[in-house]
């Protein structure tokens, strides 16, 4: 089942995600990347209904991107995270979209920062977040061994100890993981996790 | 005044149709009630919150919990519940924080609205009536928050009120709980509050009504934060607590 | 005169209606008046409800190389009110087996009493204790006797016989596993979490201890309905000790002192600006 969790370090944020498709008892695919570059220095984590998922986080991704070229500057993490949630919020009482967000940022005066959305829009910044069934695992995991002044390494580790977990104990756990990372030089894909082989990997 | 009928239930649903060309709609945040109401937790208990205000002399205090969570599973310690609107006006909101976010959203933006109209403050009555309206307006699809509104009015007169999810005003002259935690505090409040306490034995009693409230509640806790409010200054303490 | 042990061949859930004979009542195998009614499956749905036990725990079991660690929380919750911060969640059975508890309070307390009663039968019977293995089983087949019926229960039974430490879940299903490693209850995956990244086979008692009082610790903070106290016990081979029952409320400023910073939320920026 999917899972997608973060956490803020020393300098940076890490998110990582499962990369399954999944519909009823049917695997699509095992290389869906659900974590999309929000704009040179965010993340966004999404679980969720496919559909909801893929339409949400673009429209913001596009709506962001539009911000930025009218004003000529970026939104902050913490402006992100506000307008991700109002555009969730307004939807919730119309047709909401069934997705939980992992927003992590990283801006120049503040460093970095994750903000925690869930579908019906409770937004909280935190500094180690999780969802799906994934979360009850990475949660007491991160709970344990997270510091925050922990180098990229040490973060990793943690990732990949919580990824071991989910793997390990979650009746359908998802066989796939992607990990990305945003700290001053930007956001990007870090590694994969990969137990099963898809049809070849996209680049970065 | 604009009175949307939430979705869910709104005339304009596929019923007409016949049955094997009925659109499924998506379920809206008002199904999610439905359901939960029906399950073992109603709305009001999804992210769990305990909020409390007392009246002493000259002064008043507000407190709540810290806790955000979803059912069961706690995702934050640090959530804040209680809202500064202005020097001497305090909102708390219990309930669905998603809600609870909105609503203040919502307030802050009327509240500089007045402001900029009117060139002064706010009175506590006046802001529990704004807060009554804006609450009805959403009668058919309501906020699933409970608010408690705490603030010093005319001549530094402490005024405590709490309302339910569509607006409807409960004046109280000693103390106002609101939340998953509320059977509690009504119990912790009526034994421990005393009239016309000075300051700093409010917040001691309001503290310790707070923590042993929470103590006996699986959704609430995990910290107090309390605000203590004179005519002349206020005072934000972080209590520590069980955090389990 | 040594006497041959035919409870075996005594049916494990003997059901007699409402006939209770005082001799029984004391001497005979435990038996339940079923309640006179014509849809049995309604009442006892009404029935579950109105009991509704303490349905959230975190209790832990683990085999390591000085014997098994067992440990538990301490909190009865009834929907959202917690009903009491100080359940015995880990039962003793006889001084080298425990019985942990999650699910209905009643039924544990219960079919663990009643199961020491069966240990120290066979123990007269046979002049030697019970293995672990049997006393699950015999746990299990009762359990599964009343299959269907409402009792909920998610047991762990831990204990040291002639072969070494042993570990077993059992549950109202029926269910029965060997094991190294279980957590039981709403807490259980928290657990999991703190104990499967923790867990070495050849830890001492120490170790093994915290790792215990760790994961408990830790699926308390998270899950709303575990609190209380985290107690810890060792079954080594002369028998259970306990080692720790240490305030929840307490260990989490031992494990974390408070440090005075107050954590800011972007929503009040946005309003003080």
């Amino acid at each position: 089942m999917e899972s997608v969790f973060g956490l803020v370090g020393k300098d940076f944020a890490i998110v990582a995600a499962d990369t399954s498709a999944v519909h009823s008892i049917l695997v699509h695919k095992t290389n869906e990347d659900k974590i999309m570059l929000l704009d040179s220095h965010k993340l966004m984590g999404a679980s969720g209904e496919t559909g909801d998922r893929a339409q949400f986080t673009e429209y913001i991704q596009k709506n962001v991107a539009l911000y930025q070229f009218r004003n000529g500057i970026p939104l902050t993490t913490a402006a992100a995270a506000n307008y991700t949630r109002g555009e969730l919020a307004t939807a919730l009482r119309k047709n909401p979209y069934q997705v939980n967000i992992i927003l992590a940022g990283y801006d120049k005066e503040i460093g970095p920062s994750i903000y925690y959305i869930d579908y019906i829009a409770s937004c909280h910044k935190l500094d180690k977040a999780a969802f799906g069934y994934g979360s009850y695992f990475a949660l007491a995991m991160m709970d344990r061994h997270y510091r925050r002044d922990m180098t990229i390494e040490e973060a990793i580790e943690l990732v990949d100890k919580c990824i071991i977990e989910i793997r390990s104990r979650l009746v359908v756990a998802p066989p796939n993981f992607i990990i990305k990372i945003v700290d001053k030089d930007g956001a990007r894909e870090y590694a994969w996790r990969q137990s099963i082989k898809d049809s070849p990997v996209p680049a970065a | 005044m604009n009175c949307p009928l939430p979705q869910a239930i709104s005339p304009k649903s596929t019923q007409f149709l016949p049955f094997y060309t009925q659109i499924r709609t998506k379920s809206s945040i008002f199904d999610c009630f439905l359901r939960l109401n029906l399950s073992l937790m109603s709305i009001f208990e999804y992210n769990g919150s305990a909020i409390v205000a007392m009246v002493g002399k000259n002064c008043f205090a507000i407190a709540s919990d810290r806790r955000l969570g979803v059912q069961l599973q706690t995702v934050a310690t640090d959530f804040q519940k209680i809202y500064k609107m202005h020097d001497k006006l305090f909102i708390g909101l219990a309930g669905l924080a998603t809600d609870a976010q909105t609503l203040y959203q919502r307030l802050v933006f009327r509240l500089k609205l007045y402001q900029l109209r009117e060139e002064r403050d706010m009175k506590p009555e006046t802001f529990a009536s704004l807060v009554s309206a804006i609450l009805y307006e959403k009668r058919f699809g309501p906020y699933f928050c409970q608010p408690v509104i705490a603030g010093l009015g005319d001549e530094d007169k402490p005024f405590i009120c709490t309302m339910d999810s569509i607006g409807a005003k409960e004046l109280a002259k000693d103390f106002v709980v609101a939340g998953t935690a509320s059977e509690s505090l009504y119990g912790a409040c009526e034994s421990m509050f005393k009239p016309d306490m000075e300051a700093e034995e409010l917040f001691e009693t309001i503290s310790q009504a707070l923590l042993s409230s929470v103590d006996r509640d699986c959704l609430s806790g995990w910290g107090g934060h309390v605000y203590l409010v004179t005519p002349t200054e206020v005072t934000e303490r972080i209590l520590k607590g069980r955090m389990d | 005169m040594m006497k041959i042990d035919l409870s075996g061949l005594e049916a494990s859930a003997p059901i007699k209606g409402n006939t209770v004979d005082s001799r029984d009542e004391i001497l005979g195998v435990p038996s339940f008046a079923l309640p006179t009614t014509a849809d049995f499956d309604g009442f006892q749905k009404a029935a579950v409800q109105m009991v509704k036990p303490a349905k959230g725990t975190t209790t832990l079991a683990f085999i390591f190389k000085d014997g098994v660690m067992v440990a538990a929380d301490s909190r009865a919750s009834m929907g959202g009110y917690i009903s009491s911060q100080s359940v015995k969640k880990i039962i003793e059975i006889n001084p080298y087996m425990l019985g942990t508890m999650a699910g209905g309070a009643a039924d544990c307390q219960f079919w663990h009493r009643n199961l020491g009663i069966k240990c120290r039968l066979h123990e007269l019977a046979n002049k030697r204790r019970i293995s672990v293995a049997g006393a699950s089983k015999m746990l299990a087949n009762i359990l599964y006797s009343y299959r269907g019926m409402g009792l909920s229960v998610g047991t762990m039974i831990a204990g040291w016989d002639e072969k070494g430490p042993g570990l077993y879940y059992v549950d109202s299903e029926g269910g029965r596993l060997k094991g190294t490693r279980f957590s039981v209850g709403s807490g259980s995956p928290y657990a999991y979490g703190v104990l499967d990244s923790g867990y070495r086979f050849d830890m001492s008692v120490e170790e093994a201890a915290e790792l215990a009082r760790r994961s408990i610790y830790h699926a308390t903070f998270r899950d709303g309905a575990s609190g209380g106290v985290a107690s810890v016990y060792h079954v080594g081979p002369n028998g259970w000790k306990k080692l720790s029952g240490d305030d929840v409320g307490e260990l989490h400023y031992h494990y974390y002192p408070v440090e005075p910073t107050t954590v800011e939320q972007e929503m009040t920026e946005v309003a003080v600006a």
